[in-house]
């Protein structure tokens, strides 16, 4: 952590809303990827981003600087991703989103041949996205959607390289299963 | 079993253990040397690090793309209006430390009050509600003045909508933005 | 002593909008601003309570939140915000019943009158004002009450 960063983060302990705005500023963008990494809805995301930084003002004064000040906002993101799909398979959805009267039918499960267009494509990911548990999806978006080395992802996840290792092994077979055709003869 | 050094053909079982790593960038020097020497000659390997690659871009594009047309419309704002809604006390507890009413909890004057006060609101509530209910619902648009656009005035009440609709001539649309 | 007039008070205030209109000074409005297109999808989490009364009436497939702010008004005091595309919305409280506040909203460009209307507004009902186009979307205005 640069001392810049470090100075940002205890004049947000202290309370100092400026500093939790040059967070903000520097981390948002991230924050959305890994939470549309997760939703892939842009308003979802957008509320996750929200309530991230929100929780990040709230509890920072718990962060010790043990770890990376970034692993552990990304963990705090993930976390509050995963609580917000978690909320959301409970609740019917309101908005008029993306895949709101689109529906993956049967048939083209039973149809690997067919053309997808680009919606179904990203429909079929994210439904592939949500059968993994929510370490391996965790460890998957780190990986291929911000980069995160292992040894980051460990930091970011409160798990060892090892295990990173088995679920990203684990994550990435499992999807590449669901999502065999597309995967074999690229996009 | 393989040999160590680079100019010896390590074997596809032995490679495969390391093609994430190597996918991921996380082998060390020795390690990418004997992927890289196996590659050209295991088609097999190849066709999976191509998988993984595919299944990448597939998981990362539409992250990209999405955060790069994004413009985060008011989201520093809801932070701020969040932080600032979570630490405003509620307006009971405001209220009940204003109060200080455990001195008359102690004098037992409280619970007549509230009684008193839900026997006035018990008895006059029915009343009321009698009285405003049979007043009529006006209109929610009083009036529409325009000389620019022709108007519509869309007004149902399941759901509670009201919409006034400007169309614009074509003078305003070739002078819109 | 001070206690019991305080609560006595509390008492009489919360009785008090049953006995007739209440004179507040001022009404508080929320002003959103949105475009609305076929371009895309998607519906700004800002504007969920809108989301039965736009549908209702409208196919579009986005909508997206542009301003949001809320103005306190007082009697015959004009508020003016500027709004897409290069107008300015003008309101002001013309009269306050007990449910409803009447407030007239104009809206002008280079100050020129392009719309007046008077509409009333009460707690959970929105007025939405639309149909200026800003490039392929439409822009619509949401009035709703805050109190």
């Amino acid at each position: 952590m640069d001392v810049n960063e470090a100075q940002l983060i205890s004049r947000c302990q202290q309370g100092d809303q400026e500093a939790l705005k040059e967070i903000f500023n520097q981390y948002h963008q991230k924050v959305y990827r890994i939470a549309y990494g997760v939703v892939r809805q842009r308003e979802e995301a957008l509320d996750i981003a929200q309530e991230v930084f929100i929780k990040l003002f709230r509890s920072i004064r718990q962060f010790q600087g043990k770890s990376r000040f970034y692993t552990y906002l990304y963990r705090m993101t993930m976390n509050t991703a995963i609580d917000h799909t978690r909320k959301m398979k409970k609740v019917p959805s309101l908005s008029m989103d993306e895949e709101e009267g689109f529906q993956l039918s049967d048939d083209a499960e039973r149809r690997p041949d067919r053309i997808l267009d680009h919606k179904e494509l990203e429909a079929r990911v994210k439904w592939a996205m949500d059968q993994l548990s929510p370490d391996q999806k965790a460890v998957l978006i780190f990986r291929e959607v911000e980069g995160l080395s292992y040894q980051e992802i460990a930091e970011a996840t409160g798990s060892s390289i090892g295990t990173v290792m088995s679920r990203l092994h684990y994550g990435r077979k499992k999807v590449q299963e669901l999502l065999k055709d597309y995967v074999e003869r690229g996009r | 079993m393989w040999k160590g050094g680079g100019s010896v053909k390590s074997e596809c079982s032995s490679i495969s253990r390391l093609l994430e790593k190597y996918f991921d960038q996380e082998v060390t020097q020795k390690e990418r040397s004997l992927v890289e020497d196996h590659l050209p000659d295991c088609p097999a390997c190849r066709m999976a690090l191509d998988s993984m690659q595919n299944l990448r871009i597939l998981i990362k594009s539409p992250v990209e793309e999405a955060a790069e047309k994004e413009t985060f419309p008011w989201v520093w704002e809801k932070v701020e209006r969040g932080i600032q809604r979570k630490e405003r006390p509620g307006l009971w507890e405001s209220l009940w430390s204003w109060l200080d009413v455990t001195s008359l909890r102690k004098r037992k004057i409280l619970i007549p009050a509230v009684a008193a006060a839900v026997i006035l609101i018990l008895i006059t509530a029915p009343l009321l509600y009698k009285k405003i209910s049979s007043y009529p619902v006006p209109s929610v648009v009083e009036y529409v003045e325009s000389e620019t656009y022709n108007v519509m005035v869309y007004e149902l009440e399941t759901p509670q909508v009201t919409v006034i609709w400007l169309f614009e001539g074509p003078e305003e649309e070739s002078s819109t933005s | 002593m001070k206690r019991k007039a305080s609560l006595f008070v509390i008492l009489i205030l919360l009785l008090s909008p049953f006995f007739g209109a209440v004179a507040f000074a001022q009404v508080q409005v929320r002003v959103r601003v949105m475009e609305a297109s076929n371009v895309g999808s998607g519906f700004d989490s800002s504007l969920r309570d809108l989301h039965d009364q736009l549908g209702s009436l409208f196919s579009f497939s986005s909508y997206r939140l542009l301003k949001d702010e809320s103005v306190n008004l007082s009697p015959n005091q004009s508020v003016s915000l500027s709004i897409p595309p290069e107008r300015s919305l003008e309101l002001t409280l013309i009269n306050q019943h007990r449910v409803a506040a009447e407030i007239r909203v104009k809206i002008t460009r280079q100050g020129r009158d392009l719309l007046t209307t008077l509409v009333r507004l009460a707690p959970g009902r929105s007025v939405s004002i639309g149909g200026p186009k800003r490039g392929e979307g439409t822009i619509i205005v949401a009035l709703s009450r805050l109190q």
